[in-house]
């Protein structure tokens, strides 16, 4: 039997190609980046929603199973150049700083994941340009090593503000779509801070709170349990003020009627899930159609989001749009079993 | 708790208010309103919907952002100044609330941050115009001083096709129902009288060709009045459905 191509290492990946040794497959792992783990890693994930268990330690095992396991072919540093149909299968060029190697492969899962938002392209918010306004996948970093300090001068803040749906739900972006993640990643990011530091205040400026399904409790406890303060309006700019000492945030408290101009001292943003690179590349190498939005578009999306209807090419995680960890996980795993279902013939 | 917010606080003058036979006349902070709203009325939005510039009302979502940036707002510091909550006003049909607004909406300098920054793509200034000339239009706005004011303008540019500021005080006066002390008015008239501005009575200027060109412009004028008029009152469809 010929390998199964998994294209990409985050959770949807590395649970495919886990499953698929577990059946006994023989998988090929196909990673542009030299390690293992996708954006979690990348951006050193803090707690996962909504048990707010380390990332490390759902991931860890998994990236410890690919890597040891005899089954899996590993490539990391690589990525497919070519594709084309034979047999049943594709035959596929593979490219790495050691040359290009052509190998045939049974099946194909693309998980290939999505790109943060670069806040940067959302002006009026100063990323880039004020140091104290920070992405909330970094917070993620500095909340992982106990280190929310300001960047500008590593002073612990008095207060902070996220601000939901930055390159989300924006048409002026061009993304009109919901990220998911940013309500229940911001929530939880203020819970973990007011346990550890109840000192700093965390103020959340949100438009709509969509922490959908069971996790509408941590929103819940973030309130009742953790004083987290919710106003209702999106922000307009971020500007500095005293002297560049604390960050203005303009918006309008639509539950008051009026403008609020409220200093922080550090300003949080919720950046949006986008397409990654990497989903765009699939999609013109298998000529899988991506929708509106750029996401791979499944066969039929109100049944399931694994199947192509592409022959032997299957659909896991946020390649098909915005998901949780877990639920990148989970396709991953019906994403293996239905590949191994059509290698095995 | 008491209200400690000023600004929130309308002041309401009664000047013959009788509850249950007792004389309750006088300045009222705050009067608790009847909270069923029988009125509303979306004849409104379905005008505003159907005017070029304000298609892309129903594309609101009441975030705030317009409002965050606004202008009138920040650096004007017009409270009542608030683009979203007009259009909220607008959406939902709430228009004796919208009314109080009718001057302040036009007080916009188009700026247009707005319909840059909306994330729904509403072309928030378009719309509030909109809202603003259906307010205009409806005849039902309460007179403020601004609008007499426009009145005495207009009729006094009408007149002779220049403004003549010396007429235009003094009907602008009669219309308030207000008197200026005789030496307040020798004061300004020898200020504009030295500034060379005093174009009254003998000194008036006259447009040339104005007595053909009055009727014209007067007839524009009261026809696009009534054009407006009309299209408010019959903006509805009858069987109450959306264009």
């Amino acid at each position: 039997m010929n390998p199964v191509l998994v294209l990409g290492a985050g959770p949807a990946g590395l649970s495919a190609a886990s499953e698929l040794a577990g059946l006994g497959a023989p998988t090929l792992l196909v990673e542009k980046e030299t390690y293992l783990g996708g954006n979690p890693k990348r951006w050193h994930y803090s707690l996962l929603a909504p048990d707010l268990r380390p990332a490390e330690e759902i991931l860890g095992p998994l990236i410890e199973r690919v890597e040891h396991h005899p089954q899996i072919e590993l490539h990391v540093g690589s990525q497919v150049s070519s594709a084309e149909i034979a047999g049943n299968g594709y035959r596929i060029s593979l490219r790495s700083k050691e040359g290009v190697q052509t190998r045939e492969v049974a099946a194909v899962v693309l998980a290939t994941g999505f790109d943060h938002f670069d806040s940067r392209r959302k002006f009026e918010y100063g990323y880039g340009h004020f140091p104290d306004v920070v992405d909330f996948k970094e917070l993620e970093g500095m909340i992982h090593d106990d280190r929310v300090l300001r960047p500008s001068d590593g002073k612990a803040p008095g207060r902070i503000a996220w601000v939901l749906c930055v390159g989300s739900r924006d048409i002026q972006i061009g993304n009109p779509w919901c990220c998911r993640m940013g309500c229940v990643v911001s929530i939880k990011q203020a819970v973990e801070i007011r346990q550890k530091h109840p000192e700093i205040q965390a103020y959340i400026y949100y438009m709509d709170i969509r922490t959908y399904g069971l996790w509408e409790d941590l929103y819940w406890k973030s309130m009742q349990d953790y004083g987290v303060k919710f106003i209702r309006g999106r922000i307009g700019a971020i500007s500095m003020a005293e002297g560049g000492r604390r960050l203005i945030a303009t918006g309008e408290d639509t539950i008051l009627s009026r403008p609020t101009e409220v200093p922080f001292d550090m300003i949080v943003l919720a950046s949006g899930m986008e397409p990654g690179t990497g989903t765009k590349e699939a999609s013109d190498l298998f000529h899988v159609p991506v929708g509106p939005e750029g996401f791979l578009t499944p066969k039929l999306s109100d049944m399931n989001t694994i199947d192509s209807g592409l022959p032997g090419i299957f659909l896991a995680g946020a390649a098909t749009g915005p998901k949780a960890i877990p639920d990148a996980i989970t396709e991953g795993m019906g994403a293996a079993l239905r590949a191994f279902q059509y290698a095995r013939g | 708790m008491p209200i400690v917010e000023k600004s929130l606080v309308r002041v309401q003058r009664t000047e013959q208010l009788e509850i249950d036979g007792i004389d309750v006349s006088g300045d009222w902070n705050t009067f608790i309103e009847p909270r069923v709203r029988a009125d509303l009325d979306l004849r409104i939005v379905d005008w505003v919907r159907a005017q070029p510039q304000g298609d892309t009302i129903d594309r609101c979502w009441q975030c705030g952002t317009c409002t965050a940036g606004c202008c009138m707002h920040t650096d004007y510091g017009l409270e009542e100044f608030n683009p979203r909550y007009f259009i909220y006003l607008a959406q939902i049909g709430y228009e004796e609330e919208l009314q109080r607004y009718a001057q302040a909406i036009w007080r916009c300098v188009s700026c247009n941050k707005c319909v840059e920054r909306c994330p729904k793509g509403v072309k928030v200034e378009e719309v509030v115009h909109t809202i603003g000339t259906y307010l205009e239009a409806s005849g039902r706005a309460p007179e403020t001083p601004a609008d007499r004011f426009d009145r005495a303008y207009t009729d006094n540019l009408l007149d002779r096709g220049i403004l003549d500021e010396a007429q235009l005080f003094r009907s602008y006066e009669k219309l308030e129902g207000r008197k200026t002390p005789g030496r307040e008015l020798l004061r300004m008239g020898a200020a504009l009288l030295l500034s060379g501005r005093l174009h009254t009575g003998p000194l008036a200027h006259r447009t040339k060709g104005w007595r053909r060109m009055r009727p014209v412009l007067q007839g524009l004028l009261e026809e696009d009045l009534r054009r407006r008029r009309a299209s408010a009152r019959t903006s509805r469809p009858a069987d109450g459905s959306h264009p």
